[in-house]
């Protein structure tokens, strides 16, 4: 601990290469740190408060919001605490409990529970199952009959995880939102891990809600924070007023992130804009990762081939017969990786283990594979 | 005392954010190229300016 710290620092970003998935979309630029610290005491965005937050001018959340809508190829914007709080905004104003929900079976855990927080039957999508998992969009037709014939009545909203948290598959979000245009039903689109990193054009889509987590794929730091875009028709339901504070959406239970995480999502914004532009890149330089770690051999990867993402989940039985013998067990990765200044890999892990490649430079990643196959030369010889 | 002092306060820390990215940047070795030795000495340049003027009006 440092002088003046009542904490331990976290050093991982300065000090190690970070592969962590959740992480890697998250790591704050300059402009958002400056802007937690300028903006760090609580409610802090409501010096010039005009009732609700996504009205006020000074900070310019709501010329932000009408932006962020642009981007996302949406009518209308709102700040949320989180990308589950979006999605539980929107399942709450549509549906009513017993009625049922399709989602894809790689979802989030918290699609699930905001869907059984609300009251929903919850019917999964199947994926095509190992080594693939891919979620065929075709196979919605399939689960929304199913839901027609056991429940009477189509379900009330589809749900679809652009790109899962465990494989990192990307889903064709046009294709679902074609059927569900053609069912007549709303589509919630989910894109926690695509949106900030990857362009999204809802209209293309059919969309007519999008979920984001700044968080996870903004670049913003300084606390959880969510944006529910919304396809212009849906506003009256979505983003409808308290009866009583009518400036305030009821939804989102009025005002949302009012401080540093607002802020820091503002400030980092422009980059990300820019950000987006090179995504061919990083699928670029996740595929080239992907092969350079498969050709170590006795390593695969899951998912998606060719991948289409930064997240990658590997088997790795190279590492997992190593861990059988050493006496540390499945903690023997996590601490040689360590040693070479490597971090984001879950601790005791060898049998798979998931990784993110986005935002690092290949010379890093080059540093990370010769390391693999380091460690795999050091207890197999 | 204006908002000068508290607004060098800022700036310093803002330089020393700009410093930590090329730490990020640069991790995990932190072998720095020239352009990046260069800019390092700037920030820190600019950090120290800051850091005198603060000390002018706060302490002498």
């Amino acid at each position: 601990m440092i002088t003046g710290a009542a904490f331990e620092l976290r050093m991982r970003e300065e000090l190690y290469i970070n592969l962590e998935p959740l992480q890697r979309g998250g790591v704050s630029t300059p402009e958002s740190r400056k802007a937690s610290i300028a903006y760090v005491d609580g409610y802090s965005t409501c010096d010039y408060c005009l009732g609700s937050l996504h009205l006020l001018k000074k900070p310019p959340v709501q010329e932000f919001l009408s932006d962020v809508a642009d981007f996302l190829g949406m009518d209308r914007a709102i700040l949320t605490n989180g990308c589950r709080e979006a999605k539980f905004a929107v399942i709450h104003a549509l549906t009513k409990p017993g009625e049922a929900i399709v989602m894809d079976v790689n979802k989030h855990y918290t699609s699930y529970v905001a869907a059984e927080r609300a009251g929903l039957t919850i019917y999964e999508v199947p994926s095509t199952g190992y080594p693939a998992f891919k979620v065929n969009p075709d196979t919605y037709v399939d689960t929304i009959e199913k839901v027609k014939k056991d429940m009477g009545k189509p379900p009330a909203l589809v749900l679809l995880t652009h790109v899962d948290w465990t494989y990192g598959n990307l889903v064709d979000a046009e294709k679902v939102g074609r059927i569900c245009r053609e069912y007549g039903l709303p589509f919630l689109l989910n894109t926690a891990y695509s949106s900030g990193r990857m362009p999204i054009n809802g209209k293309q889509s059919m969309a007519d809600f999008i979920t984001c987590s700044g968080h996870k794929s903004w670049a913003a730091g300084a606390g959880p924070i969510g944006i529910l875009a919304v396809r212009e028709g849906w506003e009256d339901k979505v983003l409808k007023p308290s009866q009583r504070y009518k400036v305030k959406p009821l939804e989102i239970l009025g005002c949302s992130a009012r401080g540093t995480n607002a802020m820091a999502l503002i400030a980092s914004f422009p980059r990300v804009k820019e950000r987006v532009k090179h995504w061919d890149e990083e699928v670029a330089k996740a595929r080239w990762f992907s092969a350079e770690f498969e050709s170590l051999g006795d390593v695969e990867q899951l998912g998606d081939k060719p991948h289409n993402h930064d997240l990658i989940r590997f088997e790795t039985p190279v590492f997992d017969r190593i861990a059988q013998k050493h006496k540390r067990r499945g903690y023997f990765l996590y601490e040689e990786l360590l040693e070479r200044k490597i971090v984001g890999v879950k601790q005791g892990r060898t049998k798979t283990f998931d990784l993110s490649t986005y935002g690092l430079t290949r010379e890093k990643l080059s540093y990370v594979i010769e390391s693999f196959k380091d460690i795999i030369s050091k207890f197999q010889s | 005392m204006g908002s000068t002092v508290v607004e060098k306060t800022f700036e310093a820390m803002f330089y020393l954010e700009d410093l930590r990215e090329v730490l990020r940047k640069t991790a995990p070795f932190h072998k720095l190229k020239e352009e990046e030795k260069e800019e390092v000495e700037a920030l820190l340049s600019k950090v120290r300016k800051a850091l005198s003027i603060i000390e002018a009006e706060l302490v002498k």
